[in-house]
């Protein structure tokens, strides 16, 4: 007899003593059972984050109330964020053109003026614009 | 995820055989009692979320672990017992690990019914008392694989060794087991 034989006889012989537990064994077996189940959770209807789209198809009221609320906190942040951008928009909307005429105002004065843009950078050009205007 | 009901299925599955192999190893039915639901507790309650397919190697492995953790207390148990006992004089030093005595202790709960009549259950009991009185890693080993159905990579991922180590194991408690039946009249 080989090994493999050999072990299911053995299993044999244990499953028949497994089979003739006495009552008190098997009762506190069955309570054991209870108790553990009570420790165990049943898992969650729906993840919290995801019913915003599946719960639009549930018919239980419960589902779908679960599924509005959901959806209202997906929602939320997007909303908010459209409002900032929105404000952010309107916020630099009157400011924009003042800002750009000033630019094109000073580039139009630079460039008008006969001055050539070399002397800007010599240190005694303004020197002597300062002292002109000390003159003054 | 296992459901409740998954759940119970599987416990009312193994339950029995839960309990043999804790009696197995502790020789004491109400520790192997406390054993087995210490082991639905922390399978409901830390493991309750996998998948019905794990709950067969999970549990395995949370009863062997609950054994473990018995003979550990035993031990520390003992080792108070010793140093208070130690005043009292005639006592011998008994501190020594219950798993490494497990081979030469004798089966009681299961010698009661071998007494029995019966042939079959005189049978049945000696085979237990043999089964119990295998070293340690022998009977895990062999009552995995032939009793729980698990396969050689199952029985060493429980065990925590090779699958060499477990095909050595499972070898040795049939030969054991065999010689030691065969000793008491009984050729399977």
């Amino acid at each position: 007899m080989n090994e493999k034989e050999f072990g299911y006889q053995i299993r044999q012989a244990l499953n028949e003593a497994a089979g003739e537990l006495d009552h008190k064994t098997t009762y506190r077996l069955e309570q054991a059972r209870a108790a553990a189940l009570t420790r165990h959770r049943e898992p969650a209807a729906a993840p919290a984050w995801s019913p915003a789209l599946q719960a639009a198809g549930r018919h239980s009221s419960e589902g779908s109330r679960l599924g509005w609320f959901g959806g209202l906190g997906l929602a939320a942040p997007a909303v908010a964020l459209v409002v900032g951008f929105i404000a952010i928009y309107q916020w630099q909307q009157p400011q924009a053109p003042e800002r750009i005429s000033d630019l094109a105002a000073m580039d139009f004065a630079v460039l008008m003026d006969e001055t050539p843009i070399r002397a800007y950078a010599d240190k005694g050009f303004g020197i002597l614009l300062r002292g002109e205007t000390e003159d003054l | 995820m296992a459901s409740r009901q998954e759940l119970s299925d599987f416990l009312a599955g193994v339950e029995r055989r839960a309990f043999k192999q804790a009696q197995y190893a502790v020789r004491d039915s109400d520790a192997a009692l406390d054993i087995v639901q210490d082991a639905m507790m922390k399978l409901a309650e830390k493991y309750g979320d996998r998948p019905a397919g794990e709950l067969p190697l999970l549990f395995t492995r949370i009863l062997q672990n609950a054994t473990y953790d018995f003979f550990r207390r035993q031990k520390v148990r003992s080792t108070w017992v010793t140093l208070f006992s130690a005043l009292s004089p005639g006592h011998e030093d008994d501190n020594v690990d219950p798993l490494e005595t497990l081979e030469a202790a004798p089966g009681s709960p299961a010698a009661e019914s071998a007494e029995n009549q019966v042939e079959r259950s005189q049978i049945v009991a000696i085979i237990e008392q043999e089964v119990a009185r295998l070293p340690t890693r022998q009977r895990e080993a062999f009552l995995m694989r032939y009793w729980e159905d698990m396969d050689v990579a199952e029985t060493a991922a429980v065990m925590g060794c090779s699958q060499g180590s477990v095909k050595t194991h499972c070898s040795r408690a049939t030969h054991a087991l065999a010689k030691a039946l065969k000793a008491r009249g009984i050729q399977l």
